[in-house]
């Protein structure tokens, strides 16, 4: 696992390098500028030093050598400057520590050369008259001096202030930051069942969103959790349908004196049996549809699917001397998976046989146009009342008193197919046959030709 | 004991009613709540065992219209319906006893027999008259310690009586009391069983009341 950065670190990081950063290179900056400038003054001081000696060296020029007196320059820098006056060749005037070889080789101009280990900036020119050849000299190591001292005296506040900075910056961070410290920590104490929406409060605007999706994924819980709960409270409330009937069967087979009695009670407890199957195989159907949605990959033809569906269940219309018939060209290829689309018809089927009294006509039909392709199972029974077929998806809705014993599911199982597979599934009524009419269409035509 | 079954899932209402009869209650059976309501107003039974999901009528409404109309006759709630707020809803509206399924046919048949005791006043499970004691859950009827073996109609009709002690009851009362529907009454059925009774048992125990019906003393 890695170990999670926290924020606030991060904040400090980015922003006290950033200040950092431009300390640096404004110091930079200053450095290369502010020498600049110094190089420029003090050259020009040299020139105008040495313009002085020649113009000195024009009026009274003896011819002797002499030295001039330090101390007549005073300061911190005096050892650092120097100069020479040659006159017709000859070293006639020069200041006290400075060398008696010429400074230069040059005639006229700026020079910077090493001098016994010393660096020196050197200003040489010549005199009109009498061969006056002035040189005037400065060390290096005096300007840098000059520009560290005046760095220094930058540089020294900007050191003590980053510290104190970073001080500011955290508790500023801290304080910008506490409504999402305020969110977490909120969080944290709520139960862990607690779906309720988190309240927005004064959340700033930068976390909302954030919060919006935390609310939001906590509705869609809540509402999974919310479906599951019903469901498994529905599907306990129609199982202790076939419960009870077994169970009362069972122990009236108990308690039965006569052979025909218990026969009875015994045959209705196996029917009971089979009616709890037949609500649990349902129920899985249901679960393992919700399970996995996927959308169908392969492609059926739903023409000889529909004569197989109605050739099976067909036994138990005959059996209540029903009239039953298909209606479907010869192919009908449709993008959908093969078993739920059995199942899908199968419920249909089965339903329009088990809700239609005896001697009703059912009919399947399987149509297709360029832009749609249809099943429809219609019949000539009671059909559904406006009320009733609003109810219809609702899990375990049923119609009362048609003394079958659905488990509402059947519908809730075909709708849950046509929606994976793309499909609508609708009901109204027939108008063919006075009965319900029960509509799958899919939005795929017939392929082009 | 008469009581009539309101359910409509066929298989459940068929094993209740088989059940019942096998613990000694005619049971009259009606699927619907409409139907249910109409039985209950028309016949005296001693109890009800009413389902709540009764098509064309809801259990509950059977309930709340027949407590208006002044019906005091216990009724047993049988239900799937488990929801805390349910039963209280049910007992609210009138149910004397409120039994989610799936249900033990014994434990039914003692609620139904508790009820129709309590509805009566009394208080112990057993009946007793003088030296005479009814058991209702052991069909048993002791008189002067010494068990007396009655047939099913003889049973009925003392357990009846007893219920009632101190109350005329004329043989229609009697009769709707003793069978259910489609059961074939001699004309003077009442009068041999309640012979019967009298020999067995002693012949001062029942008095007559000429032109109206019978009674037993209500002892102190």
């Amino acid at each position: 696992m890695t170990r999670s950065r926290s924020l606030q670190g991060r904040l400090l990081t980015l922003v006290l390098g950033a200040v950092a950063g431009v300390w640096l290179a404004a110091a930079t900056t200053i450095w290369f500028d502010a020498r600049q400038e110094l190089d420029d003054l003090l050259d020009n001081h040299l020139s105008q030093a040495a313009a002085l000696l020649v113009a000195q060296q024009a009026h009274g020029a003896d011819g002797d050598e002499r030295e001039f007196d330090a101390a007549a320059a005073p300061g911190r820098y005096a050892t650092q400057v120097a100069f020479q006056v040659w006159h017709e060749g000859r070293l006639a005037l020069r200041s006290a520590g400075a060398s008696t070889e010429p400074l230069s080789q040059r005639t006229s101009g700026f020079e910077t050369r090493v001098v016994d280990g010393i660096a020196w900036r050197i200003y040489a020119t010549r005199g009109s008259e009498h061969e006056v050849q002035v040189y005037v000299a400065e060390q290096l190591g005096s300007r840098s001096a000059i520009l560290w001292a005046l760095l220094r005296s930058m540089l020294w506040p900007m050191a003590v202030a980053l510290p104190l900075l970073a001080l500011l910056g955290w508790w500023a961070v801290r304080r910008g930051l506490a409504p999402l410290q305020g969110l977490s920590a909120g969080l944290a104490q709520r139960a862990p069942q607690a779906l309720d929406p988190v309240p927005r409060g004064d959340t700033p605007r930068e976390m909302q969103p954030l919060l919006d999706a935390l609310n939001g994924l906590f509705a869609r819980i809540a509402g999974l959790l919310e479906s599951e709960r019903r469901f498994t409270a529905d599907a306990a409330h129609e199982l202790r349908t076939p419960i009870t009937a077994i169970r009362a069967q069972a122990q009236v087979a108990l308690g039965a004196e006569g052979h025909d009695e218990r026969r009875h009670a015994l045959l209705a407890t196996l029917e009971g049996c089979d009616r709890a199957t037949r609500l649990v195989e349902q129920l899985l159907t249901l679960a393992r549809l919700e399970a996995a949605p996927e959308a169908a990959s392969a492609s059926t033809d739903l023409s000889p699917l529909a004569r197989r569906v109605v050739a099976d269940l067909g036994g138990h219309a005959l059996a209540k001397r029903q009239s039953i018939e298909l209606d479907a060209p010869d192919a009908c290829d449709l993008h959908a998976d093969e078993t739920l689309l059995g199942i899908l018809l199968r419920n249909l089927v089965d339903n329009a046989i088990r809700y239609s009294p005896a001697r009703a006509r059912i009919r399947i039909q399987v149509g297709r146009s360029a832009t749609r392709t249809e099943l429809r199972v219609e019949d000539s029974g009671p059909g559904l009342s406006d009320g009733q077929r609003g109810r219809l998806g609702e899990r375990f809705f049923r119609v009362l008193g048609n003394g079958q014993p659905g488990s509402g599911l059947g519908w809730s199982i075909a709708k849950r197919i046509a929606t994976v597979q793309g499909a609508t599934l609708s009901a109204s009524r027939s108008d063919a046959l006075g009965g319900l009419a029960v509509t799958v269409a899919w939005p795929q035509g017939s392929p082009p030709q | 004991m008469r009581v009539l079954l309101a359910e409509d899932d066929p298989l459940i209402g068929d094993g209740l009613r088989a059940g019942l009869r096998q613990r000694g209650f005619q049971v009259d059976w009606v699927r619907d709540g409409v139907a249910a309501e109409r039985e209950l107003l028309a016949e005296p039974y001693a109890a009800v065992v009413l389902d709540l999901g009764l098509p064309m009528q809801d259990g509950l409404d059977v309930l709340a219209a027949v407590r208006a109309r002044g019906l005091t006759t216990p009724v047993l709630v049988l239900t799937a319906r488990d929801a805390v707020r349910d039963r209280v809803y049910g007992l609210d509206l009138g149910a004397d006893d409120y039994v989610v399924k799936p249900i033990d046919l014994d434990e039914l048949a003692a609620r139904l027999r508790a009820l129709v005791r309590r509805s009566h006043g009394q208080p112990q499970d057993t009946l007793q008259t003088g030296e005479l004691v009814l058991d209702p859950a052991a069909r048993s009827v002791v008189f002067k310690g010494t068990r007396v073996p009655l047939s099913t109609r003889e049973f009925d009709l003392l357990h009846a009586l007893m219920l009632n002690a101190g109350r005329v009851m004329s043989r229609d009362q009697l009769e709707q009391r003793l069978y259910s529907w489609g059961e074939e009454i001699d004309s003077n059925a009442i009068e041999v069983h309640i012979h019967h009774l009298r020999r067995k048992l002693r012949p001062d125990l029942i008095e007559t009341v000429r032109g109206v019906g019978y009674a037993m003393a209500r002892t102190p």
